[in-house]
């Protein structure tokens, strides 16, 4: 089908030497077929966006229903795609395939009109007070709005859609980590805003009754608390459920990225994300380095050699797949096609 | 383990509580809770929407879900808290018990 459209690109890449690996990405799909949550994460720039498309592709033709969503407000994916999906819910790529672009911007301002509506009707007003229109003015400019925001608009996806696959393009790692460290505090705080709630109720109990007053409704505080902390949890368990997600890191075959890769992977064991391999990005295909290629190429060649080789002492056979340096960049879905083909391509299906 | 722990000795206190309380005729009974359902209620405002007087603790995404039900509060609870804040200046104020 998009075979054709390849005409442009040179003759495919050379394959980059064989893998001392015994499990291949798609053999991983073929054995792990509850692994439906599918996230790609590492550093910026280093291929996520790219790897969640080939993803999501490689799926679809296999006949799985594929969801490919990200939270990014760089619109990745509309680039990736060639198609304006920003903001726009799910939007059908091709069979079996659609993508996803939270807007998370405008998700904050219909939540903030949404409490304010509440307010009105709850107190029967026409205006929401000056001095709680300051506090949702203040509390939407805190940068952990947005974080908060994002994961809750992520467990309305993975909740409300019915796809075989949900393929996350995950936000660098650092968000990621901070979302769930602070998960862990949240859950805290409001199991113990819980506890001082129904302390709250008992003494009011006790206070009605010697007052002979009628039974106190039942505390909607109390329900809202118990929602956001299940909120709080189904957002965090998306990255950490062993059943359900399968988490690849990204690397790239430089020091300062494996450094930072391995204290992220400590990070990442330590709140127990489930890390189901690595996939080495553009990795230079070895046999350019002849002797009529230029020095810096055969330096950086040479470089890329040791790298790889640090790569397989650190992280073994969870290193899933090396896919090439190409000769451009990827994006439109017969490029797409081709990343997945270097992915996937090796008989496995899902 | 340090929750329960926690969860535990609160319990207690309040039992005991309960017990001593047994020894008052009803009004200071009802007075009692009404107070300490008040001082609760301080409490409860700071780790809901404390971030309006400086200290956050809840994400805010979810502190406005609990906005509107405390909206009545709002007014007395801020001119307490700063009044009471006032008062003791060196004494930072405390969230540890919560
Ligand atoms: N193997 C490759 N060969 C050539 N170009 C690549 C390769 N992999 C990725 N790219 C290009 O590198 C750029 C960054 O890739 P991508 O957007 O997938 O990274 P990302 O990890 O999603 O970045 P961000 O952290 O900004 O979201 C893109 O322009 C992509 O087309
Ligand atoms: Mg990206």
């Amino acid at each position: 089908m998009a075979t054709q459209t390849h005409g442009e690109a040179p003759a495919r890449t050379a394959r980059t030497p064989a893998l001392a690996v015994g499990e291949s990405l798609a053999q991983f799909f073929s054995k792990h077929p509850e692994r439906r949550y599918v996230m790609f994460g590492g550093k910026g720039g280093l291929g996520k966006t790219t790897f969640s498309a080939a993803t999501g592709y490689w799926l679809a033709q296999h006949g799985k229903r594929v969801l490919v969503f990200s939270v990014d407000p760089q619109a990745s994916l509309s680039d990736i795609f060639q198609m304006d999906i920003f903001g726009k819910g799910p939007v059908k790529v091709m069979d079996n395939l659609w993508a996803q672009e939270i807007d998370a911007d405008r998700h904050i301002r219909e939540y903030q009109d949404e409490v304010r509506a509440k307010i009105l009707d709850m107190y029967g007003l026409d205006k929401v007070p000056d001095e709680i229109e300051d506090y949702i003015a203040a509390a939407s400019a805190e940068p952990a709005m947005e974080e908060s925001a994002i994961f809750d608009s992520v467990v309305d996806i993975l909740s409300e859609g019915d796809y075989d696959y949900y393929v996350y393009d995950l936000v660098p790692l650092g968000h990621a980590l901070y979302y769930l460290s602070m998960a862990k505090v949240y859950d805290e705080w409001i199991g113990k805003i819980t506890h001082l709630r129904e302390e709250m109720r008992e003494y009011e109990e006790v206070a009605a009754r010697m007052r002979r007053q009628k039974e106190m409704a039942e505390d909607q505080i109390l329900g809202e608390l118990q929602y956001i902390r299940t909120r709080i949890n189904a957002a965090s368990r998306i990255l950490t459920d062993r059943e359900k997600t399968a988490f690849f890191f990204v690397v790239i075959p430089e020091q300062m990225i494996l450094l930072d890769t391995r204290k992220a992977a400590e990070l990442f064991a330590r709140f127990e994300v489930p890390v189901a391999g690595y996939i080495v990005n553009r990795v230079l295909p070895p046999e350019l380095a002849d002797d009529r290629a230029p020095a810096y190429l055969r330096n950086r060649i040479e470089m890329q050699r040791g790298q790889l080789a640090e790569i397989d002492r650190g992280f073994g056979k969870t290193v899933l797949a090396r896919i090439p340096e190409l000769e451009r960049d990827v994006t439109g879905l017969p490029m797409i096609e081709r990343v997945a083909e270097l992915m996937y391509g090796d008989g496995a299906s899902p | 383990m340090n929750e329960r722990a926690a969860n535990g000795r609160r319990a207690s206190v309040l039992a005991g509580l309960r017990e001593f309380l047994y020894g008052m005729t009803g009004h200071e009974f009802a007075r009692h809770a009404v107070a300490t359902r008040a001082s609760l209620e301080t409490l409860f405002m700071v780790t809901c929407v404390g971030d309006m007087i400086g200290l956050p603790v809840m994400p805010p995404y979810y502190s406005l879900r609990l906005l509107p039900f405390v909206v009545p509060e709002i007014a007395t609870w801020k001119r307490r808290v700063l009044r009471e804040r006032q008062f003791s200046d060196e004494h930072d104020f405390e969230l540890h018990g919560v």
